[in-house]
């Protein structure tokens, strides 16, 4: 085992994947001298050369189509979108045509392509660098949506997503590149589609992902003062999210907060909350709420991020107006 | 591609052999735009009517282990690819022996046994689909190339500049066909483009490109056997823009000049044009012409009647095939 952040552990997987198949290949802007704008890439582009490790020019539907097109036959390209904004610029490709490709040609394709963004907000990045862009991609069936909380998953979602035959949406925040874990040296998986519990509670669930996993935990260690035990489930896979975990723990607490720090409308927590009303309304002693971030775009003065994007403070207020419902 | 390679020593044969694909395609689209009219075909139709010559010269000169995106007026390259008519013909009846067992139609037929990586309604958005299976190939160095299929309203967007961009960048065994028919619907190119020859974009990136008569279907083979060559010989991308015109007009009917209609109806109809040359060089006799086209109309009636009687696709294929490896959940319906 290894202390490492999780931009380490993310550049050991692509290592460990570069290493293990020929077949997989990283695209992006300034991914290779370079070594990323994160520096997830660091390194790689000297060991592997610039065929595998491939600088492009900021030409997302081009490098995100010919990733597509690549695996098409046969390769498992890797690509590094810069900031998770900018994948409004290859939505297309992604929704139109990664996603839907195994389905149209009655299952005669595949593309099992991994598109990495740097996403979520709460450094000053201002409304283009700051976004939290998961539900502008929930209603894709066929695509696969992972995003980790902590090193030790990041490393073995990112093994998991390159070895899966379906393309997949891989969702770095920026918060947490820096964030230090325990690490595994070797090769291993984290398996898709599976939550993890991160926190055992009795009173609550706080179902949330990402950045808001570590506001959420840090919460339910300040809640356990008051006497309230909160249940953290962190989702690791927004796409398909676990639902069955997520249930398993509203039977066993009855009561439900959702955190999450996208905008509130159409986004995930309005898929759990939903999901969690229509199969787990019997369990329920109180409604459900969602701590999200408000429906505005992200400004860039900090003081102003700050009332727009949610975190500790209002996931602890939430949990104690449910515990009292 | 499974056809035969195409007899280029003897111009005679050739030149009766691209015919007689020509035939198979007009028969095709003239059978399905019967059927269409009569309310059997779902959906919406576009046909390749007019187009056949450059249609038969893509077809005539890829290789078994090619790809290519077709697009969206490509019903005859679906067929000449080699795949069996009567699944073509059922994939555009939403049947269930459909190359894609009706679940894509026509805008989105693949046939990864022929190479036919399938087209996609997105117009134009394959330019980069195809860049990257070229950049497959080349990276596993395969001697294969990648061809994709557009139309001239495509070339406004930026996927087919990001794509040429790459693909001269890159360096890889790339095959643009261009099929300039003119009009983007109701637009014409030069209209809404800043250039009605389109191989003006392709030279700006620095890729090989010719222009030719898309109704000459001697021109069209020779441009596309030199390009594949080029590409074959190592030597990158390379582009073609076939001039042609297309006889279905727009939803509310003609639209174009009535001397353009009667010009390219008339006068510059490839099929109508290939004949005559058959003719009138001696190449063939009217006997053996005959014969071919009865032939070929009999086999494509055969088509439609397998589709007409082919069964609707398995309600289970509605949820199959979204990901791979593990079923969709369908728990959420109400």
């Amino acid at each position: 085992m290894q202390i490492v952040t999780m931009v380490q552990a993310l550049n050991q997987a692509l290592d460990l994947a570069l290493a293990g198949d020929d077949k997989v290949f990283l695209m992006g802007e300034d991914i290779g001298r370079m070594g990323g704008d994160f520096g997830v890439t660091k390194g790689l582009w000297e060991k592997y050369g610039q065929e595998r490790v491939r600088d492009t020019p900021l030409s997302e539907a081009g490098f995100i189509g010919a990733a597509v097109g690549a695996a098409m036959v046969g390769m498992r390209p890797v690509a590094e979108i810069m900031f998770a904004d900018f994948l409004g610029e290859c939505y297309d490709q992604l929704v139109n045509n990664a996603a839907k490709m195994h389905y149209m040609f009655d299952g005669q394709f595949r593309a099992p392509i991994v598109v990495r963004a740097a996403a979520g907000g709460g450094f000053g990045g201002g409304p283009h660098h700051s976004q939290s862009v998961e539900g502008w991609f929930l209603n894709v069936p066929g695509l696969v949506i992972v995003a980790p909380s902590n090193p030790y998953d990041a490393k073995g979602l990112l093994l998991a997503s390159i070895a899966d035959d379906n393309p997949v949406l891989f969702l770095e925040h920026k918060a947490l590149y820096r964030v230090k874990g325990d690490v595994p040296e070797e090769k291993y998986t984290v398996p898709l589609r599976k939550a993890s519990i991160a926190r055992a509670g009795e009173h609550v669930t706080v179902v949330t992902c990402m950045k808001m996993t570590h506001e959420a935990l840090a919460a339910a260690a300040e809640l356990a003062g008051e006497g309230i035990s909160a249940e953290v489930i962190d989702l690791r896979t927004l796409r398909p999210w676990d639902a069955a975990t997520v249930l398993d723990s509203v039977a066993r607490t009855g009561r439900v907060v959702i955190a999450n720090e996208a905008p509130k409308m159409g986004g995930l927590a309005s898929d759990v909350s939903a999901v969690i009303a229509e199969e787990g309304f019997g369990y329920l002693k109180a409604p459900i709420l969602r701590v999200c971030g408000l429906d505005t775009p992200i400004p860039f003065s900090v003081p102003l991020e700050k009332i727009v994007l949610p975190g500790k403070e209002d996931i602890k207020a939430a949990v104690r107006k449910v515990v009292t419902l | 591609m499974a056809l035969d390679s195409p007899p280029v020593g003897d111009p005679r044969q050739l030149l009766f052999r691209l015919y007689g694909d020509m035939c198979r395609v007009r028969a095709f689209e003239l059978g399905l735009e019967r059927e269409f009219k009569r309310g059997n075909v779902p959906g919406m139709l576009h046909t390749g009517l007019g187009q056949e010559a450059v249609q038969a010269a893509i077809a005539a000169n890829l290789s078994p282990t090619d790809c290519f995106f077709p697009d969206h007026r490509c019903h005859g390259l679906l067929i000449l690819a080699g795949t069996p008519g009567e699944k073509i013909m059922a994939e555009l009846f939403g049947k269930a022996p459909g190359v894609c067992s009706g679940k894509g139609g026509s805008l989105h037929s693949a046939d990864i046994t022929v190479g036919n990586f399938g087209n996609n309604a997105i117009e134009g958005s394959m330019m980069v689909t195809a860049l990257g299976a070229a950049l497959g190939w080349k990276m596993q160095k395969a001697d294969r190339l990648a061809a994709v299929i557009v139309g001239d309203g495509t070339s406004g967007r930026g996927e087919w500049h990001e794509s040429m961009n790459l693909a001269a960048t890159w360096q890889v065994p790339l095959l643009y066909c261009c099929v300039n028919n003119g009009y983007a619907i109701s637009t014409p190119v030069g209209f809404s483009h800043a250039t009605s020859d389109l191989v003006d974009f392709a030279r700006g990136y620095k890729i090989p490109a010719v222009q030719v008569d898309g109704n000459d279907i001697e021109a069209a083979f020779a441009a596309t056997r030199a390009a594949v060559e080029h590409i074959r010989a190592g030597h990158g991308p390379y582009f073609i823009e076939y001039k042609t015109w297309r006889w279905q007009g727009i939803f509310s009917g003609e639209f174009r000049p009535a001397e353009e209609v009667r010009y390219y109806r008339e006068e510059h109809d490839p099929v109508k044009m290939a004949r005559q040359k058959l003719l009138a060089g001696g190449m063939a006799r009217e006997a053996e012409i005959s014969e071919l086209e009865q032939a070929v109309n009999a086999e494509i009636e055969s088509w439609i009647a397998f589709a007409k009687a082919s069964p609707l696709p398995d309600p289970a294929k509605a949820t199959a095939d979204v990901y791979v490896g593990w079923e969709v959940a369908t728990r959420c319906r109400s």
